[in-house]
C-alpha cells in the first residue's frame, strides 16, 4: 500500500465572539475556546497507481486530509503513512517523491515566466538536466503550452496558469501526487483539458494521485474510486459505478414551459414532480428511462419551452449518504 | 574507500544545494528587473530623506560652530554617511513580504517541497536588494558630488574593509529582524503596527537621523544593549575617526553576536510559529 491511514483526526481551536461592539471589547479579556472536529478518526488505504476522488462539500475536511498527508498540518491523533514514512517530519526523501498541487493557490513566480519556476523547481527537487529535459518535453507536449512558457505568469489565463501549475509539480516525477482542486473555476473546456491530461498521466506513469473537487465531472470521469467525506467522517469508500446506481438512481429534468403555463397533474403520469411552479419544474426519472421521457414530453402538446437532463447534484448524493448511514 | 564515496557524495549535496539558493537569487533579481518603476520611486524618497536633515542641520549651524563636540562639516559628514550606510544597508519592507507569505498560505507551497524556508528567505532577500543597491550607490555618488566641498573623505584601506565587513553585518541584522518581525504573521493577522514602530525606533536608536551622543545619557547607556547602533552609528565614527580601528573591531565582534543571537531567536520562532501553522493551518 502506498498510503496509509488509521485512525487520523484532526481538531482545529478557535475562538467564540458575540456580535457586537461590546462583546469585541470583553473578547479582550476573555475569549471563549471553541473546537472544530475537522477530521475523525477517519481510516483508508491506497494502493500503487490508484486514482481516488475525494468527494464531499465544502468544509467537509477533504483539504485538512489532504494537508496532513503532505506534512504541512500536524494531526492531533492517528496514524498515516506515504510511501512509508510519515508526512508531518517532512523528510526531504519523501518531499522528493510526492507533489501537492492546490487550484486556490500557486507556486509559480507571479512576475517571472513559467520556465523559470521550473528551472527553480529542476534545482530544489535536484533533477538531472537529461530527466530534466525528457521530462519538460513530455509535459510541455501533453499539455500544449510551448508558446507561453515564456510569458510572464501573470499575464496568462487561469487555464493556462493551471496547466503550468501542474508542469512545476510534477518535473520531479512525484510517485504520489494530491489535486486539491485542480478545476476550480475554470471554464467547461479548460476543465476538460485539464481532466484528460490527469488522466492520461496516471495511466502512463502509474503516479498514484488523491484528487479533491466538487464538480461531479472531475470525479466521473476520472476515479473509480472515491472516498466521501463529509463533518470529517467517511461515509463512503468504494466504487464509483455502484455509488451512483445505490445513491442516485435517477436523474432529473428540469422543463420550462411558456405561455399559459401547466397543472400539476398533467406532468404528474411522467415521473416524480420534484418541484412545481406553472412554468417551470424539475422531474426526477430512473437514470435509463430519461431520454424516453425526455422524448415523450417534447411530443406531447405541454407547451414546453426548454428541457434539460442533468445529474443528481453531488452534494444530493453526498447528504443521502449520509442521512441513510445514519 | 568508503569515506572517499561519502566525501564525493557530501560534495555533491553542497553543490545541489548551492545551485537551488543561487537559482533562487536570480529569479529574484531577475523579478525585480520588472519592478524598475518602483525600485526608482524608491529612490527619490531616499534623497528626500537626506535633503530634509541637510536642510536642518544647515540652519542650526548658522549660529552654533560645534553641537556636541560635531563641527558643521563633520555633521554633514555624518549624515550623508549615515544616509549612505542605512540605504546600502536596508531590506525595503521584507518583512511584509514574510507576512504574506504566512496570511496567504504560499509558506504551503514552500514547506511541500525539500527546501528551507528560513535560507529560501535570506536568499530572497538578497536578490531583491542588489538593483536597489546598486542605484543608491549612483545616488551615493551623485550625493557626493554635492556635498564635496563640505564632506570628510579620508580613510585607510584597512578601516575601509573593516568598514565594508561591518555594513555586511548589519544587512544580516536588518535582515533577521526583518524576519523575525514577518514571523509575527503567525499570531497576528496584522504586522504593519509593529513594522512601523520598530522601523522608526531602531532609525532613530541606530543613530541614522543624527548622532546617538547628542541624547541624554541614560539613553545611550541603553542603546548599547541593542543591536541598531552598531549597525550605523559605530561604522560612521568610525569612518569619521572619531572612535579608534580597534574600538571599530569591537563594535564589528558584537554585530557578529547579535547575528549570532537573532539567529538562535529565529529559528525558535520559527518552530513556534510552525507549530501554529501546522495546528491551526491558518
Amino acid at each position: 500500500m502506498i498510503i496509509q491511514v488509521r485512525n487520523l483526526s484532526k481538531t482545529y481551536e478557535y475562538y467564540k465572539k458575540s456580535p457586537g461592539l461590546w462583546a469585541s471589547v470583553k473578547g479582550l479579556f476573555h475569549r471563549e475556546k471553541l473546537f472544530k472536529k475537522a477530521v475523525k478518526e477517519i481510516s483508508f488505504e491506497i494502493g500503487e497507481g490508484e486514482l481516488v476522488g475525494f468527494l464531499g462539500p465544502n468544509g467537509a475536511g477533504k483539504t485538512t486530509t489532504l494537508k496532513m498527508l503532505s506534512g504541512i498540518l500536524y494531526p492531533t491523533s492517528g496514524e498515516a503513512t506515504v510511501l512509508g514514512y510519515m508526512p508531518w517530519k517532512r523528510q526531504s526523501e519523501y518531499q522528493k517523491q510526492f507533489a501537492l498541487v492546490m487550484g486556490q493557490k500557486n507556486q509559480l513566480w507571479w512576475d517571472l515566466p513559467a520556465m523559470e519556476s521550473f528551472i527553480l523547481n529542476k534545482e530544489i527537487y535536484e533533477v538531472s538536466d537529461a530527466d530534466f529535459k525528457e521530462n519538460l518535453d513530455e509535459l510541455v507536449d501533453l499539455l500544449d503550452i510551448k508558446d507561453i512558457l515564456d510569458v510572464q505568469v501573470r499575464k496568462l489565463s487561469l487555464g493556462q496558469r493551471m496547466k503550468c501549475e501542474l508542469v512545476a509539480a510534477l518535473l520531479h516525477k512525484p510517485k504520489v501526487l494530491f489535486l486539491d482542486e485542480p478545476t476550480i473555476g475554470l471554464d467547461v473546456v479548460a476543465q476538460k483539458n485539464i481532466r484528460d491530461f490527469i488522466k492520461q498521466y496516471n495511466q502512463k506513469n502509474k503516479t498514484t494521485i488523491i484528487l479533491t473537487s466538487h464538480y461531479m465531472e472531475d470525479v466521473k470521469e476520472l476515479c473509480k474510486r472515491v472516498i466521501i467525506i463529509e463533518e470529517g467522517e467517511i461515509g463512503y469508500d468504494g466504487d464509483l459505478a455502484s455509488l451512483i446506481e445505490k445513491y442516485a438512481p435517477y436523474k432529473v429534468l428540469k422543463i420550462t414551459f411558456e405561455g399559459e403555463g401547466i397543472k400539476k397533474e398533467e406532468i404528474q403520469k411522467f415521473g416524480e414532480v420534484h418541484q412545481f411552479t406553472p412554468h417551470g419544474i424539475t422531474l426526477r426519472v430512473p437514470r435509463e428511462k430519461a431520454k424516453d421521457t425526455a422524448r415523450d414530453i417534447l411530443s406531447s402538446d405541454l407547451p414546453v419551452d426548454d428541457i434539460l437532463i442533468d445529474e443528481v447534484d453531488i452534494s444530493d448524493v453526498v447528504r443521502k449518504i449520509f442521512s441513510n448511514g445514519k | 574507500m568508503a569515506s572517499r564515496a561519502k566525501k564525493i557524495r557530501k560534495r555533491r549535496h553542497l553543490e545541489n544545494q548551492m545551485k537551488k539558493y543561487f537559482r533562487i537569487l536570480s529569479n529574484e533579481i531577475q523579478r525585480q528587473f520588472s519592478y524598475r518603476a518602483s525600485i526608482a520611486s524608491y529612490a527619490l524618497g531616499n534623497i528626500g530623506e537626506l535633503l530634509a536633515l541637510a536642510i536642518i542641520w544647515t540652519i542650526v549651524y548658522k549660529n552654533i560652530d560645534s553641537v556636541g563636540g560635531y563641527g558643521a562639516n563633520e555633521m554633514v559628514s555624518y549624515i550623508v554617511f549615515a544616509w549612505f550606510f542605512s540605504f546600502l544597508t536596508t531590506t525595503y519592507a521584507f518583512e511584509r513580504l514574510v507576512a504574506r507569505d504566512i496570511h496567504r498560505g504560499t509558506l504551503t507551497n514552500m514547506l511541500v517541497k525539500p527546501q528551507s524556508y528560513i535560507r529560501y528567505l535570506m536568499t530572497v532577500a538578497t536578490g531583491r536588494v542588489v538593483i536597489a543597491f546598486l542605484i543608491v550607490l549612483v545616488q551615493g555618488l551623485v550625493v557626493y558630488l554635492f556635498f564635496r566641498d563640505r564632506l570628510i573623505f579620508e580613510v585607510d584601506f584597512l578601516t575601509f574593509i573593516l568598514l565594508v565587513l561591518m555594513l555586511i553585518a548589519t544587512y544580516f541584522i536588518n535582515l533577521f529582524l526583518s524576519i523575525l518581525i514577518g514571523f509575527i504573521a503567525f499570531w497576528t493577522v496584522e504586522i504593519n503596527g509593529t513594522y512601523y514602530s520598530l522601523k522608526v525606533f531602531s532609525k532613530f536608536m541606530s543613530g541614522t537621523f543624527f548622532p546617538i551622543s547628542l541624547l541624554p545619557v541614560f539613553f545611550v547607556k541603553i542603546s548599547y544593549f541593542l543591536p541598531f547602533v552598531y549597525t550605523i552609528y559605530i561604522p560612521v565614527q568610525l569612518y569619521l575617526g572619531k572612535i579608534s580601528f580597534v574600538e571599530g573591531l569591537k563594535g564589528f565582534a558584537i554585530e557578529i553576536l547579535w547575528l549570532v543571537g537573532l539567529y538562535v531567536i529565529i529559528k525558535v520562532v520559527w518552530r513556534a510559529g510552525l507549530k501554529r501553522y501546522e495546528s491551526v493551518g491558518i
